[in-house]
């Protein structure tokens, strides 16, 4: 069983910078050319052979209005036909389903997709809180943090289990980030350092502490999607895109009752059940050979594991405590180190999409799985509680 | 005294009184701590207060502070010279922090950035750095000693040997030397630097060179150019554009969310009601999101509640409506105001003292504004009810 | 093109140049009310819209992320939503995409702007250029609008008499449009009398600041007929993106409008643009562009833009039947209100302004600065 459509695409080509702090060393346009020259080297092509261009981050984080205009010089857009995606923290992920769509649509053979960030230069948790409705919320808000995740998951789990849980997810993840040079964050965390981590990394927001959260990061990545006859023609392993989904929700407000107040299925685990459901997936953590989830904290990464796999109770705990989810295991989560490790956030989804698609390629290097990778999912996440699932498959063979 | 990155921790504390900045510190009263470990480092307060701001060494740290930094002397002077990212050490766990976090971040713009003492250039400065300046490709199958015997102020020995295509450099001279160098500290300074030409130290004898000359006359070759670390750094220093964009904005409220502001005028919470599934919007929207029909009709809840959710916040982040950095910690909060049920929750502040005290379950009501303007901030906080 | 995609409804706010009484998410549902209403679309998983297109701008809307304010609005709430954030007619081209890719059967696409909500749209657009160098420079989408005019003005002999010509013939139009902003009569002489803005940009040149909301229902061929009884078909769409440095492009050579006609005449099978076109609608932010863009268009020939006012042709060749953008549409949609118009028409629901018969319409649209990219979509009634 499969979502119908009408012409498959292949990944083809790859690039991403290195993610770090500050760029001041490259201006934006500077910067998004460094991933496409990168995506071009990886795909073997030339500017000449990219139809289309689509290109996508938040304009406020910047301040630049319409940023495709004057990126145009580092894109290479010119002459070309060009598009702009923007969807928040999902921006990247949705740059992914627009390449899709394009060239499955029969509109172009090739396209290349750029998600970027430059936070540094602006307020990152500033430029979040801009998000809240300017005369209501925007004065209560503080960024995408809260701390909400972690109380609701201590009263399940119980104080001591939970944040141990967490924290050993956190270091599983740092452990993956310094097999990756291109991490921003690697600290070279270990296992004895769990209990002191846990009373004293510094709190943001209740037991969300500085150590669960993700960075802001500078850096650029850039795919290149070619249709079925192209992708085989150009790549000697393309990497197919079997479908996608995207589900959006209302604003953070009606949220947060009491205890025993119903509660609405999350988003991810609503686009997780819909896109399982119509490619015929009965047991996600056994399908999948690696998942790059978009997981801003390490209370979130925990929490939405069970959510994206429709597991129950504490099966997501005990994958973190069974060391199911490091490289080697049973459902590797994050081998790039995640976005706690790097988070340039428009282009973080994308970097989900690409690092799956390079475990499948087996072109990951020190981070690569060892064993062979056919199937992947990789996850998005933006606005309030905004999922992106993409699922990718080695063969042409669903 | 340990020195890093060319200064001491003692240095940087010692200017701290001269740096003040009392344009930057307007109505601030703090007491600022410092808890440096590792080589060089120690206890410090800096209190700041009335348009003054004074420094003292402590043998050990004030009971009171309003916010103390803890780190090592390492982190703290790299920081302070801009060598080490403060958040990323912050986030490492190499810098912690106590207290009120925003005064610390307040610090920029209460004093001027501490700028290193510039240090006159010694002959040692130079000579350490001959293992770095080493290039092997002109040294292939060199197996030699070269002496350097620096007279005069700032003097001292030193002996590079060079073998298998490296080089090590030891204090003293060595017996037997290839070939020596004899000259003052000072005119080897200038030498370095470009300021003594060679032909003429060497002529005039100011310089003196014993031994092996054809090696002598290949040493500026063996050992690349000295370049002062400052002017290295200067070609490093990249332009950055600092700019604070605004654009006046005036936003509607429209129908629903006005009709709510006046209700706050008048201290009533109205929420509108959903005509197909009856749940209650707080604030207003026009819009029930999972009925995707309008919400018309108006209720009067609250004003009193009680706490589903409590957020503690530390992270001082600026209020984008001001600009301003938020004191921490505060606390937002989700209340089920009365005549609300499930998820029809209504979000904001909590009264400061209540952080630590409120639970989830606790009964709150609203603090008025004596001046109310039709906007959130008719609502001055929610307080725990005693 | 293969497989076809129809717009089965299309509604529109009407245009005001300072709509303060609503927010900008009422003004979205008061369009995708009429839309439900009218066509009996569902949001069901299976079989009704999942996916929904929204175009608006972080800056103009002040909140980041701005399509997060619109989810409730435009019916994203556990659904798809993703944001063009260009001109909304790409968001037409996008949501053809999504159609002919197979990955949905229904799209909806809701495109808002206020452009009242902010200072100044110029402070907007100057925030278009690189910090550097074009934005300390004072560059916004209106002074070198100015550049371009002169540049064309000297190249095809369009004086500001042509100029005033082209406004009276917007007004008229724009007179039998209610949803038009600006609709008040003007003679030739009021507009050469107008202030000089930004020279040779008079006051009564340039668009009015507008507010307003338009969307659209796609739908795939299988499918259409259960929504409307007059579908008007896609039948090509194509943009191009021209050099961002303005030393770097020709500003009188269209570029990028050329090659976007091109590609979407292609696909179109459109052979003579300049005879097959029921009615045109360009996205003409100032009056030199209606004939500037015209030529890009091949509508007229290069440089006959003059010719073209001189010889009635704004009014023959139907061009800008709604007013235009010169009556007044906000920048995020210009393109995607000349979209709805060319919809309008050829369902033959235009009112007093119709175009009897009208079958095969042309819609522009264009973003940046001296029309650095361009957007075409022909539609089709048959």
């Amino acid at each position: 069983m499969s979502h119908k459509r009408n012409r498959n695409v292949g990944i083809i080509g790859i690039g991403q910078t290195q993610y770090s702090s500050h760029r001041e060393d490259v201006n934006q346009p500077e910067m998004i050319n460094e991933a496409v020259r990168f995506a071009l080297e990886d795909a073997g092509l030339t500017y000449d052979d990219i139809d289309c261009v689509v290109h996508g981050n938040m304009e406020l984080f910047e301040m630049v209005h319409q940023p495709d205009l004057w990126h145009t010089i580092g894109t290479g857009a010119y002459g070309k036909d060009a598009y702009r995606v923007t969807t928040g923290g999902t921006t990247g992920a949705t740059l992914v389903c627009a390449a899709d769509n394009l060239v499955a649509s029969g509109m172009y053979d090739i396209v290349l997709a750029v998600g970027f960030e430059k936070l540094q230069e602006g307020h990152t948790t500033g430029g979040i809180t801009n998000m809240a409705d300017p005369l209501w919320s925007r004065n209560l808000q503080t960024g995408a943090l809260t701390g909400a995740t972690a109380g609701a998951m201590i009263r399940e789990f119980g104080e001591e289990r939970a944040r141990r849980a967490a924290m050993k997810l956190r270091i599983d993840m740092d452990k993956h980030a310094m097999l990756n040079p291109n991490s921003h964050r690697s600290f070279g965390l270990d296992y004895d350092q769990l209990d002191d981590l846990m009373e004293n990394s510094p709190k943001l927001v209740g037991e969300l502490r500085l150590i669960h959260m993700c960075s802001q990061s500078d850096g650029a990545c850039a795919m290149i999607f070619a249709s079925e006859e192209k992708a085989k023609e150009l790549s000697d392993k393309p990497v197919w895109i079997r479908d996608h989904i995207t589900i959006h929700r209302e604003e953070t407000f009606n949220l947060f009752g009491k205890e025993d107040a119903e509660r609405e299925e999350t988003t991810h685990r609503f686009a997780a059940r819909k896109l399982f459901e119509r490619n015929g997936i009965d047991n996600p953590v056994d399908y999948f050979d690696v998942f790059e989830m978009y997981d801003p904290s390490s209370w979130w990464g925990l929490d939405w594991l069970r959510e994206f796999m429709l597991l129950e109770g504490d099966e997501h705990l005990k994958m973190v405590e069974n060391d199911e989810l490091k490289i080697g295991g049973r459902l590797p989560l994050n081998p790039s180190g995640g976005v706690v490790a790097a988070n340039p956030i428009g282009a973080t989804a994308m970097v989900r999409v690409a690092e799956a698609a390079l475990q499948i390629r087996g072109d990951a290097g020190g981070h690569q799985i060892p064993s062979e990778v056919k199937h992947a999912l990789a996850s998005g996440f933006g606005g309030t509680l905004w999922t992106v699932l993409t699922m990718l498959e080695k063969d042409l063979d669903w | 005294m340990a020195e890093y990155f060319g200064t001491t921790v003692d240095d940087i504390f010692s200017t701290q009184t001269e740096r003040f900045r009392p344009e930057g510190a307007e109505g601030v009263d703090a007491v600022i701590a410092y808890d440096i470990s590792g080589a060089g480092g120690g206890r410090w307060m800096v209190a700041i207060g009335g348009g003054k701001s004074e420094t003292k060494k402590l043998d050990s740290l004030p009971a009171e502070f309003t916010a103390k930094m803890i780190t090592d002397a390492e982190t703290f002077v790299g920081m302070t010279v801009g060598r080490i990212d403060g958040m990323e050490a912050f986030q490492a766990g190499r810098v912690r922090a106590e207290g009120d976090m925003a005064m610390l971040l307040r610090l920029p713009q209460m004093f001027t950035k501490y700028v290193p003492p510039k240090k006159p250039i010694t002959a040692r400065d130079i000579i350490e750095t001959a293992v770095d300046r080493f290039q092997p490709q002109y040294a292939q199958e060199l197996d030699v000693t070269v002496g350097y015997d620096f007279t005069g102020k700032g003097g001292g020995q030193w002996t590079a040997v060079i073998k298998d295509g490296k080089c090590t450099l030891e204090e003293g001279l060595r017996d037997n030397l290839t070939v020596s160098n004899i000259v003052s500290a000072e005119d080897y300074v200038d030498l370095m630097l470009g300021k003594l030409d060679p032909m003429v130290a060497f002529g005039s004898g100011r310089l003196k060179l014993v031994g092996d000359m054809e090696l002598a006359m290949k040493l500026p070759k063996i050992f690349a150019k000295f370049v002062p670390s400052e002017e290295a750094e200067a070609v490093e220093e990249l332009i950055v554009l600092k700019k604070i964009i605004s654009v006046d904005m005036e936003y509607s409220t429209g129908p629903v969310m006005g009709q709510f502001f006046e209700g706050l005028m008048e201290k009533k919470i109205l929420a509108n009601v959903c005509p197909k599934c009856g749940r209650k919007q707080l604030p207003p929207r026009e819009v029930c999101a999972p009925c995707r029909c309008r919400a018309d009709e108006f209720v009067e809840v609250g004003p009193g509640g009680e706490i589903t959710m409590i957020d503690d916040t530390y992270y001082a982040s600026p209020d984008p409506l001001t600009g301003e950095t938020r004191e921490t910690p505060y606390g937002s909060l989700h209340v089920l105001l009365d005549g609300c049920k499930d998820n029809e929750t209504f979000w904001h502040m909590l009264k400061k003292n209540d952080l630590f005290d409120a639970q989830p379950g606790d009964r709150v009501r609203p603090v008025w504004a004596d001046e109310r303007t039709g906007s959130v901030n008719d609502i001055l906080y929610f307080e725990k009810v005693r | 093109m293969g497989k076809r995609v129809a717009v089965c409804a299309v509604e529109q706010t009407g245009f005001f140049t300072n709509l303060w009484q609503k927010r900008f998410q009422e003004m979205a549902f008061d369009i995708v009310e009429p839309i439900i209403r009218k066509t009996g679309v569902t949001f069901d998983m299976a079989t009704g819209i999942r996916n929904i297109i929204t175009c608006s701008d972080d800056v103009f809307d002040a909140r980041t992320i701005s399509d997060n304010a619109m989810t409730d609005a435009v019916g994203a709430h556990y659904r798809g939503e993703e944001k063009v954030t260009m001109d909304g007619i790409n968001a037409i081209g996008y949501g053809l995409a999504c159609v002919l890719s197979g990955h949905d059967d229904i799209i909806l696409i809701v495109g808002h702007c206020k452009e009242s909500q902010s200072e100044s749209r110029d402070m907007v657009t100057n925030l278009a250029f690189d910090p550097f160098y074009y934005r300390p420079l004072g560059l916004d989408f209106k002074n070198v609008a100015a550049l371009q005019a002169r540049a064309y003005m000297n190249k095809s002999g369009v004086t500001d008499e042509h100029l005033a010509k082209v406004v009276v013939n917007s007004r008229k139009n724009a007179a039998l449009n209610p949803a038009a902003n600006a609709r008040e009569l003007l003679t030739e002489e009021q507009v050469l009398k107008s202030p000089m803005t930004c020279d040779p940009i008079r006051l009564l040149h340039e668009y009015p600041v507008s507010d307003g909301a338009v969307a659209m229902l796609l739908v795939c061929e299988e499918r259409a007929s259960e929504f409307t009884d007059k579908p008007v078909w896609i039948s090509g769409f194509a943009n191009c993106m021209d050099s961002y440095f303005l030393g770097d492009k020709d500003l009188v050579g269209n570029f990028s409008l050329k090659k976007a006609a091109e590609r979407a005449y292609r696909k179109a099978g459109v052979k003579n643009p300049a005879e097959e076109f029921d009615l045109v609608e360009v996205n003409d932010c100032f009056a030199y562009q209606t004939p500037m863009w015209l030529e890009g268009l091949g509508l007229c020939g290069e440089g006959k833009g003059s010719a073209l006012i001189d010889g009635g042709g704004l009014k023959t060749c139907n061009v800008n039947k709604s007013g235009g953008m010169l009556a007044g549409n906000p920048l995020m949609i210009g393109g995607l209100a000349r979209a709805a118009e060319a919809v309008i028409q050829l369902r033959g629901e235009a009112g007093d302004r119709q175009v009897e018969g009208a079958k095969k319409a042309l819609a522009h649209g264009t973003t940046g600065a001296a029309g650095q990219f361009h957007s075409v979509l022909v539609l089709d009634s048959e």
